[in-house]
């Protein structure tokens, strides 16, 4: 790329008087393509390192989206600076978050939406450095607590076509906005019942690899025990949001996650590790872990 | 009759224009112009006429309130003050709406500031907040802390163009203006705030440094607790 650039300058400094009319059009657009340090690799999705940049209207670039430590998340660097999730449904916006069009080096078109974190806990815990929220495209995944449907939608992004959201959510104002969000996103299942009631449901969902609950309860633990023991497969992991106020205002929020951290451990849940959501949310935190985990066999002597 | 005549074409009246040799001195002046501007003319100057022979026929020992009232500052003639011509409740009505106007401000700029937000996450700045794990024994803390030790957070972007680098400094620049903006705005609403609250009715008086319970710069009142009913 940059070959034909260089040629160029050096007839300029050579021939000027000759060869300046007949060089600098043939010149210009291999300048611009083959900036010097600015490569793209092909391929997208889960790449670390990939990388996409857009084409704007006068050559220069005008975004760069990199794949993010986790699959599926990637990050957003221009005038933003943004956490987003790869479009499934390529211009539509789910609750007029902002989109990112990029073009890709074969000339294909790619479009990113941000993930406020102001409005999703799971992006909160994300930006949080959490170390492993174990949705990937591919999986399956329940969420308790949907809402509508703002985070769901970049939780279907993020599993992608081959993998399936459960999205359960008890009222019926915000389960209308979840299900026309649904009716354009084919991974997403909207289910409007009682997350309390599972059995309600078990006809719809079959076993997941991951559940994340949001929903805010003063017994969500247990309400994410019974689920789990309904559909969470052995060895699966939950994610789990806890608002400190919901649960006991009285307290400490750190007494209140301890306290819950010990409900979930009595329920055959093992909590890995736990990361406040602040700046974006005032004592909350969200909890990552395992369900029934095999035991480890005792090492005699290592 | 005069419709049937008036269907008859005829041709159309000329009015006359100005001479080009005359045409520095604007359109030409017709006769109903001249009507206009000579009562204009004579309307001052009978006013002339009338101010003059007041001035004439006043009586030097004569008292005139004006002659306590205003004086000459510098030699300019000065009157005094005009008192208030706005009563209290228009003036309260004036202060509302301008408070209301700081008011508008304040949400519009702060609507802003939520929009640049929604896509400024601060990826590269420290994390303020906690992240704990939790082990099983002795040797998965081990294992844990010598993971974490080697993490080194988000992927770093090597080798950003200098161009997108600028772009997304001047979206941090651009919001913390706008934060800025709107606190000061909220300063000037609270102060405006308090203004129109001691205007309005109500017993209340200023409470003495010793008073105050968190101190501030600003001064304190206290109303005194009325029954609504």
């Amino acid at each position: 790329m940059a070959f034909p650039h260089l040629r160029t300058l050096m007839a300029l400094f050579t021939l000027p008087t000759i060869f300046f009319a007949g060089f600098v059009p043939r010149g210009r657009p291999g300048g611009i393509r083959g900036k010097p340090g600015f490569k793209c690799k092909p391929g997208l999705r889960g790449k670390p390192g990939s990388r996409v940049k857009l084409t704007g209207m006068k050559g220069g670039n005008k975004v760069v989206v990199e794949a993010h430590r986790h699959e599926g998340v990637f990050i957003a660097k221009g005038k933003e600076d943004a956490l987003c999730t790869r479009n499934l449904v390529p211009g539509e916006a789910v609750y007029n978050e902002k989109r990112i069009s990029v073009q890709n080096e074969d000339g294909t078109k790619v479009e990113y939406r941000v993930w406020n974190p102001f409005r999703s806990k799971l992006a909160a815990a994300i930006l949080g450095g959490v170390d492993n929220i174990w949705m990937k495209p591919g999986s399956k995944v329940l969420y308790l607590g949907a809402a509508s449907g703002t985070t769901v939608s970049h939780v279907s992004d993020l599993v992608g076509p081959t993998g399936v959201v459960y999205a359960v959510e008890f009222s019926p104002r915000s389960g209308r906005d979840l299900v026309n969000m649904a009716a354009k996103r084919t991974n997403v299942i909207p289910i409007i019942e009682d997350a309390r009631l599972p059995a309600r449901y078990r006809m719809l969902v079959g076993m997941v690899d991951v559940i994340f609950s949001d929903v805010a309860q003063p017994d969500q633990a247990r309400i994410l025990a019974l689920n789990a023991s309904y559909f969470l497969k052995s060895g699966g992991h939950f994610v789990i949001s806890i608002k400190a106020n919901c649960i006991d205002s009285t307290a400490t929020a750190e007494a209140v996650f301890a306290s819950e951290v010990k409900k979930l451990q009595a329920e055959q849940f093992k909590p890995m590790e736990q990361v406040t959501l602040e700046p974006f949310e005032r004592d909350h935190a969200c909890v990552v872990g395992a369900y029934r985990v095999p035991k480890k066999p005792k090492l005699a002597a290592s | 009759m005069s419709s049937l005549r008036n269907a008859v074409h005829r041709r159309a009246h000329k009015e006359r224009s100005q001479p080009k040799e005359r045409k520095r001195f604007g359109l030409l002046e017709k006769h109903k112009d001249y009507v206009v501007r000579a009562k204009a003319f004579h309307k001052k100057e009978d006013y002339l006429q009338k101010l003059k022979e007041k001035a004439a026929f006043r009586n030097p020992d004569e008292f005139y309130f004006k002659m306590i009232n205003s004086k000459t500052v510098n030699g300019v003639h000065k009157q005094a003050g005009e008192p208030n011509k706005y009563t209290q409740e228009e003036l309260l009505l004036m202060k509302s709406q301008d408070i209301g106007y700081i008011l508008q401000k304040i949400l519009s700029e702060k609507k802003k500031i939520e929009r640049l937000t929604a896509t400024l996450h601060s990826l590269d700045s420290q994390r303020s907040n906690k992240h704990v794990y939790y082990a099983e024994d002795r040797q998965d803390a081990k294992r844990i802390l010598s993971e974490t030790k080697s993490d080194g957070g988000l992927p770093a972007f090597e080798d950003l163009p200098e161009k997108i680098k600028r772009r997304t400094a001047a979206s941090y620049r651009e919001l913390e203006a706008r934060k800025n903006r709107a606190h000061d705005l909220e300063k000037v609403y609270n102060e405006m705030a308090m203004k129109q609250e001691l205007q309005k009715k109500g017993k209340k008086r200023k409470l003495r440094e010793d008073e105050i319970v968190c101190p501030t710069s600003k001064p304190v009142y206290k109303w005194r607790t009325e029954r609504k009913q």
